[in-house]
């Protein structure tokens, strides 16, 4: 990647420390953010067009490789829009977030650990319902997200029109219909990414609130618990649901204050920020 | 790395909120996994339903239902495959041969003689110019001549059917096969994958999530007869056993046979895959789900795009960093000599024994050792041996320096002087679709798996299995002439 | 000459025996140290389960339940007795809480190994029990709390028996044998005993499962005959006597007589999944419910493999193809069907 003049670390965030210890964590996921103001991922089901759109979006400035450590694929670009540099990860395809493989662990891992600035979620526009399951565990873990509904115009051959706006309500993050083949609504998304990523755009993501009354109970002391004292954390619901389950990475992250989000208090998060930088 | 830290400190908050969990976590009764999914779909569901507006008259995407009714029909569905694959391995056998031809005479026909030429001008040692030219260039060059047209016709081919969303339905349709293998259906992509190169074929095993499948299928993939090991295969065919037949049915029976290799090759993979399900793996995870994804127009330079540079070029590059090491073990081997003997003809002669007795020889065993990094290199190594041991100063072109003979009586008569039957003919087509998997597949396999004892077993077994096969035919032969 | 090699035969041999660690009197020493932990560890696990259930432990119960001598038991409990394990007071044996500690520490890792086993490998049903018999007892309670987190901190062993936590107490066995089950009652399966392990094993060959949904319509000194998760089963009291259930409410039980699965949907045909059966776990399980298999779902058969096997189905408007084995594992509802 030819770039030059490179801007200092992590310029998109608010607190120097977090930035910090969120550029150890990409660090750790592989992505350095020397030459980058904004990290993009890319999530997706799998035969949704990522790659079209992961392809228009950084053009021929991409490399592929291994994820650190693991053998899945993956690739990396960047592209630039209104003056900002932006990196595009692109996740492997997945149908949920739930770490039922090594896929979805990955995935899953990037969007908690590597707090990108945005993620852009491909849904492929004529199988909505499975893609949306995807789409909303997405925005339980992060709230900085942009939907991209793909494959318009085929599912307009198949008669079906899908109302973006409605959507975009429902969902509280900008939906952008596109017809990635065709490069078209590729723009919008350029724009919808920027808007998210500078804050012009702020989300309101849609959240889970029908758990069966089997957890319900559980899971809101927990929540309460969590919020008390970590009360800036973008996902508490999403963490006390993960801790229930007994998710060992989420255990460990809270422990050790990779959870979080710009201006996690606490003393644990400070050390361990400090500790991560040296 | 950071725990120690943060629970040296008062009762940090994360401790207690792990702890509630912790007891919050025994009042749970169910499948908390479950509960979430099913909270998720529904909210899902809902949403989509909003924002969705079907057509009141359903239109269904009837195209992509024909087609699918089509492809995996009980009456259409095989020979569709048939056809399809048969016209793939067709298009790139013929279609490589042109532009090998091209790139031989570029990189060894014409700039080959060039670098001997500025090699002297420099005044290099005879043995720096022979090293680099004629060990590392020639041998790197030829791998390059050899693998990559096929590979650059193969792969885009393989992409564009698999971007067009017809491969699931070839895993859909052989499942049952594959099933009864203890495999996964997606096991025949990836082996469809390793016709063209093992080691791009055991990356393409990642498509199977499933622990215990995956692993089969990396595994078998050495079965899948690669391009590397087909000129080996036409040249022995069409020398040895095409010229047992009238000259019109030569052509017709070469094929037929290297055909009969492939699907031993093929029955090998099912029968090792078998054993493999019911035995050493049978701890693993396994699980099944197959995706049958819309058809979508192929993007055609895309295809090729990301093939190029995706597979073709990460399998080439694979192959020359082996290759370099190799060409400079060839070179030395057949130049270096201890007690008036190259140190080739030293290995030859104490391979011979065990050669002969699996009905090869000293010569072939030699070559496939140091024809490790590809199996392109052996038929060239093994002419150069037997020029060397033979001492036939008719052909070659110097001790350690690779050819090939265009013409095909020239060279049954080199083999012949060589001690070569008939027996050695057919051992060498099975051996070389029974041996160790090339360098580049070899150390694939251990990226891919982690773990250095799968690596062993997929190298050791087809090995064992190779010597098994050719001893027990050659004492068979032996017992009937 | 003969002499030297008289001396290296006879060191050799000597070391062969000798040696600490290698030799055969170390690795006999070791293996019979290995046995002694094994029988105290069995007798802790045996006395504890028989306090919970509230019945008492004796001597003879020891020697049964590790199938040894009774001579070689007494003199196996005063040996524990001595390491203040259990208490012999007024001839009434009892745990003493390092004993307690222990036996609950081996119930643990007996149970998460067994865990691990249902979730994580394919290692089949029947060996669970055996395996995790021999690897309760060389696992540390470390070990035993890293493989707990691992595995998400499980609740419950696959054969429905809670994972005692460090420092808890063990719970009583749930329930009723299903020989005492009520006639034409829907019941649950809680729990199914793994000890001996050929009832086990017949038990799992045949598909019976915790969580199951049986009803139990006639009974005999000879037999018993009840219905679960859509087929009669008929086993000997003896069988059965290893199954306990507890009752469910009517209301649970209204389609339990006509269950459908999914492997018995015909091209064509749709209808609506209720859910995955409780043979469907680990991998599996989070698989198919991540792929949208969640009860309510409408399902299609869309085509059939030439083979006749897999399926693909139709859900949630992706075409997904499953082997008749997991369609077998869902269990689905025609009438309740809206069309797709």
């Amino acid at each position: 990647m030819s770039e030059t003049n490179p801007m200092p670390n992590g310029a998109g965030t608010a607190c120097g420390s977090c930035s910090l210890n969120r550029a150890a964590n990409l660090k750790r996921l592989g992505v350095t953010m020397d030459d980058w103001d904004y990290v993009v991922a890319l999530a997706g089901n799998p035969n949704v067009g990522k790659s079209t759109v992961f392809n228009s979006l950084t053009g021929l400035r991409q490399h592929t490789g291994n994820w650190p450590g693991k053998t899945v694929s993956r690739a990396e670009g960047g592209f630039e829009f209104a003056g900002k540099r932006f990196k595009l990860v692109d996740l492997p395809g997945t149908y949920s977030l739930l770490s039922t493989s090594l896929d979805e662990e990955i995935a899953r891992d990037f969007i908690l650990f590597g707090r990108p600035d945005v993620t852009l979620v491909l849904v492929d526009a004529t199988r909505l319902e499975r893609n949306l399951n995807l789409v909303l565990q997405v925005l339980e873990i992060t709230d900085r997200a942009v939907v991209c509904v793909n494959m318009v115009d085929e599912a307009r051959r198949h008669g079906m029109t899908v109302d973006d706006r409605q959507l975009a309500r429902d969902l509280g993050v900008p939906v952008i219909p596109a017809a990635a083949r065709f490069g078209r609504g590729i723009p919008e998304v350029l724009q919808a990414i920027s808007d998210v990523a500078t804050g012009k755009f702020e989300c309101r993501p849609h959240r889970l609130h029908n758990e069966p009354p089997a957890i319900r109970r559980s899971l809101n002391e927990l929540v309460t618990r969590i919020q008390d004292m970590y009360p800036d954390l973008p996902n508490a619901r999403w963490v006390a649901m993960r801790l229930l389950a007994g998710d060992d990475h989420v255990h460990a992250a809270l422990r050790n204050g990779d959870l979080g989000s710009a201006g996690m208090h606490g003393a644990t998060g400070g050390r361990t920020e400090s500790g991560r930088a040296v | 790395m950071n725990a120690d830290q943060a629970d040296a400190g008062a009762e940090s908050p994360a401790e207690d909120i792990l702890r509630t969990a912790q007891r919050l976590r025994q009042g749970i009764t169910g499948d908390l996994h479950e509960y979430w999914v099913e909270a998720i779909y529904a909210d899902a569901a809902r949403i989509a339903d909003r924002a969705v507006s079907r057509p009141e008259k359903k239109a269904r995407p009837t195209w992509d239902r024909t087609i699918d009714r089509i492809v995996t029909s009980r009456l259409w569905g095989f020979p569709i495959m048939a056809v399809l694959f048969t016209g793939m391995f067709w298009i790139t056998i013929s279609g490589a041969n042109i532009p090998s031809g091209w790139i031989s005479n570029l990189l060894i026909d014409r700039i080959c003689p060039l670098l001997r030429q500025s090699a002297d001008a420099v005044g290099f040692p005879w043995w720096l110019k022979g090293l680099l030219v004629d060990g590392i260039y020639l041998c790197t060059a030829w791998i390059i001549a050899v693998m990559l047209p096929p590979m650059a016709i193969f792969f885009p081919l393989f992409t564009i059917l698999e971007d067009y969303g017809y491969l699931p339905r070839v895993a859909f349709n052989l499942d049952n096969l594959f099933r009864k293998a203890g495999a996964h259906g997606k096991q025949s992509m990836s082996m469809m994958m390793g016709f063209g190169c093992n080691s791009a074929g055991v990356v393409a095993t990642r498509i199977i999530d499933s622990p215990r499948e995956r692993l089969i299928a990396i595994l078998t993939n050495n079965f899948a007869l690669c391009n590397g090991r087909w000129p080996t295969q036409f040249l022995i065919a069409s020398v040895f056993i095409g010229s047992l037949v009238p000259a019109y049915l030569a052509g017709f029976v070469a094929a037929a046979s290297v055909t009969g290799i492939a699907m031993l090759g093929v029955a090998a993979t099912f029968v090792i895959s078998w054993l493999l399900s019911r035995s050493v793996l049978k701890g693993e995870v396994s699980t099944f789900s197959l995706e049958l994804p819309p058809y979508r127009p192929p993007r055609i330079w895309q295809a090729i795009y990301t093939s190029l540079l995706d597979r073709t070029l990460f399998v080439l590059w694979r192959a020359i960093v082996f290759a370099v090491p190799a060409g400079a073990v060839i070179w030395l081997s057949a130049n270096l000599s201890i007690g008036g003997q190259s140190i080739a003809e030293h290995f030859v002669n104490l391979l011979n024994p065990i050669g002969l007795l699996i009905g090869l020889n000293g010569v072939i065993l030699f070559a496939y050792v140091v024809a490790i990094p590809a199996n392109e290199i052996v038929i060239p190594t093994i002419l150069m041996l037997t020029v060397l041991t033979t001492g036939s100063t008719a052909m070659g072109q110097g001790a350690g320096v690779l050819f090939e003979i265009q013409s095909e009586g020239a060279l049954r008569e080199l083999l012949h002087s060589g001690g070569w039957t008939l027996l050695t003919a057919v051992n060498l087509m099975l051996f070389s679709l029974l041996h160790n998997p090339c360098s580049t597949t070899i150390y694939t396999i251990y990226r891919e798996t982690g773990s250095a004892r799968w690596t062993a077993i997929a190298t050791l077994l087809p090995l064992a299995m190779g010597f098994a096969v050719t001893f027990t035919v050659a004492a068979i032969w032996r017992m009937f002439t | 000459m003969e002499n030297v090699s008289l001396v290296i035969l006879a060191s050799l041999t000597a070391a062969l025996v000798l040696l600490p660690k290698w030799g055969l009197i170390a690795r006999w020493r070791e293996s019979r140290r290995m046995t002694e932990k094994c029988r105290r560890e069995d007798a802790l696990k045996y006395i504890l389960k028989r306090e919970v259930n509230g019945q008492t432990p004796t001597l003879n119960g020891v020697a049964g339940a590790l199938e040894i001598h009774s001579n070689k038991a007494a003199e196996l409990l005063s040996e524990m007795e001595r390491r203040g394990l259990i208490s012999f007071d007024c001839g009434q044996l009892r745990l003493r809480h390092a004993g307690r500690e222990l036996a609950l520490h081996v119930i643990r890792a007996h149970r998460l190994w067994e865990s691990y086993l249902a979730d994580q490998t394919g290692v089949e049903e029947a060996k669970w029990h055996h395996l995790a018999e021999r690897k309760e007892h060389l696992m540390t309670p470390d070990e035993a709390e890293e493989l707990s987190a691992r595995l998400g901190h499980p609740v419950r062993d696959p054969h429905g028996d809670a994972i005692p936590t460090v420092g808890e107490e063990l719970a009583a066995d749930a329930g009723q044998s299903l020989n005492s089950a009520p006639l034409n009652a829907v019941m649950q399966i809680e729990h199914i005993e793994d000890e001996p392990e050929t009832v086990y094993a017949q038990l799992s060959a045949v598909g019976i499962r915790p969580g199951m949904r049986v009803c139990v319509f006639e009974k005999s000194p000879e037999r018993i005959r009840f219905w679960a998760d859509g087929q009669e089963h008929v086993l000997a009291p003896i069988l059965a006597h290893n199954i306990s259930v507890i009752p469910l409410p009517e209301s649970a039980g209204q389609d339990l007589f006509d269950e459908e699965f999914l492997a018995g949907l015909k091209p064509g045909q749709n209808a609506r999944i209720l859910g995955l059966t409780t043979a469907c776990r680990g991998a599996e399980r989070r698989r198919l419910l991540d792929l949208g298999f969640v009860p309510g779902t409408s399902i299609e058969v869309e085509m059939v493999s030439p083979g006749g096997d897999p399926t693909a189905y139709r859900v949630r408007g992706t075409l997904i193809a499953l082997r008749r084995e997991q369609a077998r594992l869902i269990r689905i509802s025609t009438s309740e069907a809206q069309p797709l």
